[in-house]
């Protein structure tokens, strides 16, 4: 294994450049750009409330944007997920899509009856919805190792998301 | 480009199951036969379900455990899948075991082996419908997929970040093929080591890509018994995947050999360990 290591890395620079793009073999997995939270396109906080899809927070809105339809094909709205029930309670997600991009996201519904389900709760919920934005933007199909609760958001995001679809 | 998503859900395994229909556009509906073939899917898992779980007493599983039959005597799968896991106990140099405390416990096979079975009897076929672009199924959080050849699709898959609940780590685009994760991140330690009892802890979540999810779940349990030695990679039948050590660093192979990564060198020799 050490030699097979070494060989790779001895070609190290035109193969990383290979599997970064996906040139080739579609098949390898490409580690994501790590994102910050406040880093985000369009993070859940600012959200344009009064005015419509003319003042997307992103600083890059200046790009040509008029003619050019919103890229996700999301329509313009407020959605809600179906509730999704997992091992800890129902889980329910709610999407406001405004020029085509999710600027915010929140679960109205989710399990909170026992201090157990409020720590998963703090644990989870918080950093999964700073990750909606990510997940539209990359046009994430399915996610591959979440369980229970994440699984439920997951799965009411993917049909809030449908719906704006 | 837009599509026509079509979503179902349904509640087996202890998990959220979902299968995901892609369709063309220009369709105004999806064909009748979609919904049907999701039920019978559901219908087919419920029912491998009640077969294979360990937690109803009245389960073949639970029946053979106890003593109250034998397995000739019970479900023919569970003989099929009893085989299936000597195979690869031996395959995995001893790193899966279907047996636990003594008693048969395929529960880290059945899943993955059970979504697959449902999703090529029912979902497969779906694809030679005029308009069905794609077709794919989740069980919770391991994944089979199928396009048709012609189609201009390809699933965009985001694995979860096991050290950051809900945050995406990496992605993987496949047409057709499986893509499972095993992990301690959110139910905590619970993967033993069956060669020597112990919990093991070095690798806090495991992905694999396969032709077959039924490989691709099995191996991606192996990955987290074996931790740092990547050496089963090179025999396995997977095609790519990647590790999270307890400690945060990422390992990913393809075609049987160890990647490095541009952050692995600039980083230091996190390679090397192999």
């Amino acid at each position: 294994m050490k030699k097979i290591v070494i060989a790779v890395l001895a070609t190290l620079s035109g193969l990383v450049l290979l599997f970064s793009y996906r040139t080739s073999l579609d098949q390898s997995i490409s580690t994501a750009a790590s994102t910050p939270a406040g880093g985000s396109p369009a993070s859940a906080d600012s959200t344009p409330a009064a005015t419509p899809s003319a003042s997307t927070p992103s600083s890059r809105a200046s790009t040509p944007k008029a003619k050019a339809k919103p890229k996700s094909g999301l329509k313009d709205g407020t959605y809600t997920g179906q509730a999704v029930d997992t091992v800890y309670g129902p889980v329910e997600v709610q999407i406001r899509v405004s020029g085509g991009k999710i600027t915010a996201a929140s679960a109205p519904q989710y399990p909170q009856g026992s201090p157990r389900d409020q720590e998963i709760n703090a644990q989870a919920i918080p950093m999964l919805i700073t990750e909606t934005t990510q997940a539209s933007s990359s046009n994430i199909d399915m996610i591959s190792g979440a369980t229970y609760t994440s699984e439920g958001y997951i799965q009411s995001l993917q049909s809030a998301l449908d719906q704006a679809k | 480009m837009t599509r026509i998503r079509h979503t179902r859900i349904a509640h087996l395994m202890g998990t959220v199951f979902s299968v995901h229909v892609i369709c063309a556009p220009d369709r105004g509906r999806l064909p009748d036969d979609v919904d049907a073939a999701i039920d019978r899917a559901f219908a087919d898992l419920a029912d491998m379900e009640r077969v294979f779980s360990p937690f109803r007493a009245d389960s073949d599983i639970s029946r053979l455990r106890d003593g109250r039959a034998r397995l000739g005597h019970l479900d023919p799968r569970l003989a099929e899948v009893e085989m299936a896991c000597r195979d690869l106990a031996l395959s995995s140099a001893g790193r899966f075991s279907g047996w636990r405390d003594g008693w048969f416990d395929p529960t880290g096979y059945v899943k993955g082996w059970a979504t697959e079975q449902a999703a090529r009897s029912h979902l497969a076929g779906l694809i030679g419908l005029d308009g069905v672009l794609a077709v794919g199924i989740n069980a919770g959080g391991d994944i089979q997929a199928f396009t048709a050849p012609d189609a201009d699709w390809t699933w965009r898959i985001g694995i979860a970040d096991p050290r950051r609940p809900g945050s995406i780590l990496a992605t993987v685009e496949l047409r057709d093929g499986a893509v499972a994760t095993s992990g301690l991140a959110e139910r905590g330690a619970h993967i033993v080591d069956p060669r020597t009892g112990a919990t093991t802890v070095d690798v806090v979540g495991a992905t694999v890509v396969s032709d077959r999810l039924t490989d691709a779940d099995a191996w991606a349990t192996v990955a987290v018994v074996a931790g740092s030695d990547l050496s089963w990679v090179a025999d396995a039948p997977v095609r790519s995947g990647l590790l999270v050590g307890a400690d945060g660093t990422v390992r990913r192979f393809a075609d049987g050999i160890e990647i490095a990564t541009a952050d692995a060198f600039t980083t230091g020799p996190v390679a090397a360990a192999a």
